[in-house]
């Protein structure tokens, strides 16, 4: 228990004093996003606010790209702690600590530590994160093989379009194909990522395996990404190659959307049609 | 889940009082109020729980939302923490037997009751404990093992609940509602879309000559949130199955008519359905029918185009061309303008993230009613999460989600609708806007008593008195002394 319980040892109070107690976790003030603080002063954040949770998005997309690892996906629990400091010249970087769930299951995943900087000029945010595991890794890198071994023995190139489909559903044999797009999207998201704009994948609108004379694994995506606040489907074109163990490829263009949000906010467009984000060199 | 939420805000109160007193008189309590209050607060204790408990007993719940943990602890750190919890909480450890026999790289599961599961995951957190929810409602699977009662068929035959429907369907599905349970529903035309649908709601009335008041409900309102649709659907089957023999429901139903709106956007519901699925907006057409759709949560009167939106049609928060310029949009504010006095309570639903939002999206000025809206969406999002373990966020739209002026839930509040709360329902993103169908019914079943727990909540407030003896003033009275004694005595 968070509160020690010194002197509760009667067992005929054990009741009371217990539901005392419980009562004194008195719920906490809201701590508003003040405007500018003093530069450098390190001030907490409502866990709740969406400035946190906008934040903890993000270090877990930096997470799921980088652990590249279809069975071993995370997707956010709760904010437990979060504070932000502003950086002048440079940005606002926040720290937080978060719970995180199976992105399919919503089983319990553990816990992670993280640092999100959000550079003024426009680029990536900067992400340093460790996460707890609570599911065995060795588990999840034999899952990771299964499902490369899976994919692998197809001798025909793989193709698939709107998964999950418009009830949900995603055919069983298309899991790992929609898994490794999550897996995929993250840099995407990650990349495109602001404190105001934040991104869902939503829907692989199309698939089509490259078959490769190596090991790796590579496909061509359609995406949809639910971009907020604006409530936009941004669909983006991905070049993806995967072997288990190594880091993820990841190539895309996303349509460009330049829709301005009428408060003076200035919405920054997607990705302009025509550049191509690289991941690796010799792709 | 209502009593520790009851208790602490009895001792709020309690305390407030005790530090203006000790404040003005500036002197300690004698030793003989002392020993005086501890009795009267003994007795208010166990008085107050006298009260509480068996109302809860009474209606069979004794494992409701309590989960099953299972735990492998790692470390002899982490073993004595664990041996600590047990031996000084109330949790039920089922394996091992005793707590002495807690051991390192050994399964552990333990019955957490429901009040506590949140205090003893955030303790397992701070101490890096990991663990697994095993069982996410005990009751759940004690219900699954109980025979099964008839219950009340009053619902078209075959109707299926837990799968996703067309909006064809959902017009008979109503017509059929109404007529197999006539002496309870009726429908009405609220209006006409701008493809010229139909407009439906449901009012679900208990005949009786006691005026009474009004709890709105709309989903649908964007067309991609499939699950919304899908919960009115459900909430309205619930009711009607259960009015007889749910106490609370039979209660509230004898001071409240609830107005459902299953599709609020219909011709957008139809087109996500032939057309396009994550299609968002109405079909209104703009710019000589080269661009379609206005966002009808952006297109109602408060604060109206200020923040948040687009005046570019083709962007999904286009606000329209006016407030309420879209049918749709005036076919509910119109409705509920004339209906305002009677309406207590103004709930609109979306999907997704999992949220409870209050007022306002428009400013981060608070409602005027601010700390009792939170109070009673953190009861609701405490009864949701005790289901299925499902967490869900509470707050305003402006502080934890994004800004976003033209609302319908705004707009309620602003013309003095006091209970006006935004769900957005299950997921978190995983599945998004396509939220599978074996989903429906657990999202729906929790979701259930969270819209029911603010439902009860307006009606007792309101409606004061009653089958259970708790008028606030001997409530707060049993509350306060039983708090003081506590506080005194530890």
């Amino acid at each position: 228990m968070k509160r020690s319980k010194g002197s509760a040892t009667h067992r005929h109070r054990a009741l009371p004093v217990l539901l005392l107690l419980l009562s004194a976790q008195l719920p906490r003030p809201a701590v508003a996003e003040q405007p500018p603080w003093a530069p450098g002063v390190e001030r907490a954040l409502d866990p709740s606010s969406r400035l946190a949770v906008g934040a903890a998005r993000v270090a877990l997309h930096n997470y799921n790209f980088h652990a590249a690892s279809p069975s071993g996906l995370r997707a956010l629990g709760q904010v437990r702690k979060a504070t932000v400091k502003s950086i002048p010249g440079v940005g606002q970087k926040c720290y937080l600590q978060f719970t995180t769930e199976d992105y399919r299951s919503r089983e319990n995943a553990g816990s992670c530590l993280a640092t999100v900087l959000y550079p003024k000029k426009k680029s990536p945010p900067a992400v340093n994160i460790k996460c707890i595991n609570t599911k065995d890794q060795k588990q999840i890198q034999e899952e990771d093989n299964r499902l490369y071994q899976k994919l692998k023995r197809q001798t025909k190139p793989i193709t698939g379009s709107n998964i999950p489909d418009s009830f949900g559903n995603i055919e069983p044999a298309l899991e790992p194909v929609w898994a490794l797009a999550v897996a995929g999207s993250s840099y995407m998201m990650w990349e495109k990522s602001t404190e105001k704009v934040g991104y869902f994948m939503t829907q692989v609108k199309s698939v089509k395996q490259w078959m490769r004379k190596d090991d790796s694994l590579e496909f061509d995506y359609v995406i949809l990404l639910h971009e907020m606040p604006t409530q936009e489907m941004i669909s983006c074109h991905m070049r993806l190659i995967w072997l288990p163990g190594h880091p993820l490829k990841v190539k895309y263009t996303c349509d460009s959307e330049n829709h301005r949000l009428e408060d003076g906010s200035g919405m920054e467009s997607g990705s302009a049609a025509g550049i191509i984000r690289e991941r690796e060199e010799n792709f | 889940m209502n009593m520790k939420l009851m208790i602490e805000q009895g001792q709020v109160w309690l305390y407030n009082r005790i530090v203006q007193m000790k404040h003005s008189v500036q002197i300690y309590p004698h030793p003989s109020w002392i020993i005086c209050t501890k009795m009267w607060l003994f007795l208010g204790m166990t008085f107050s729980l006298g009260i509480l408990i068996p109302g809860k007993l009474s209606l069979n719940l004794q494992y409701d939302g309590d989960q099953v943990l299972h735990i492998v602890p790692e470390t002899f750190q982490q073993v004595q923490h664990l041996q600590h919890l047990c031996s000084t909480s109330m949790l039920d450890l089922w394996k091992p037997q005793l707590p002495e026999d807690i051991q390192a790289g050994e399964d552990l599961h333990i019955r957490v009751p429901a009040p506590l599961v949140q205090e003893v995951k955030d303790s397992l957190d701070q101490h890096m404990i990991s663990y697994k929810v095993l069982i996410h409602d005990v009751q759940e699977l004690v219900d699954e093992s109980m025979p099964k009662q008839r219950s009340h068929r009053q619902i078209p035959e075959g109707y299926n609940y837990t799968e996703y429907h067309p909006m064809e369907e959902i017009y008979k599905w109503m017509t059929q509602i109404q007529e197999s349970n006539s002496e309870l529903v009726t429908q009405h035309h609220l209006g006409k879309t701008i493809e010229n649908r139909t407009i439906y709601y449901l009012q679900i009335s208990q005949p009786s000559n006691k005026p009474k008041k009004i709890i709105w409900m709309d989903c649908g309102i964007h067309a991609r949130e499939w699950i919304s649709p899908a919960f009115c659907q459900w909430f309205v089957k619930e009711i009607l199955q259960n009015y007889k023999s749910d106490a609370m429901i039979r209660r509230f139903l004898q001071n409240l008519d609830l107005y459902i709106l299953p599709v609020l956007n219909v011709d957008g519901y139809i087109y996500s359905w032939e057309a396009e699925r994550l299609w968002r907006k109405n079909r209104s057409p703009y710019m000589n029918g080269t661009c379609y759709g206005t966002d009808l949560n952006r297109n109602f009167n408060s604060s109206w185009g200020s923040v948040g939106v687009s005046y570019n049609c083709t962007s999904e928060i286009f606000c329209g061309s006016g407030p309420e310029s879209e049918p749709e949009t005036r076919a509910v504010a119109q409705f509920i303008e004339k209906k305002k006095t009677d309406i207590l309570c103004y709930l609109t639903i979306h999907s997704y993230g999992q949220y409870i939002l209050t007022p306002y999206g428009s400013t981060t000025t608070p409602p005027s009613n601010n700390e009792e809206l939170m109070h009673v969406a953190q009861k609701a999002a405490a009864a949701l999460m005790g289901k299925h373990g499902t967490s869900y966020k509470v707050g305003s739209t402006s502080s934890i989600l994004y800004s976003n002026s033209g609302s319908s839930r705004d707009w309620a509040h602003m013309i003095g609708i006091p209970f006006s709360y935004t769900f957005e329902l299950r997921d978190n993103g995983t599945h998004a806007f396509t939220l599978p169908s074996d989903q429906i019914q657990p999202t729906c079943e929790e979701t259930m008593l969270a819209v029911t727990t603010i439902i009860d909540y307006v009606d007792q407030k309101y409606f004061p008195g009653g089958a259970v003896m708790l008028t606030s003033g001997s409530l707060s009275l049993s509350l306060c002394l039983s708090v003081v004694f506590t506080w005194i005595a530890s």
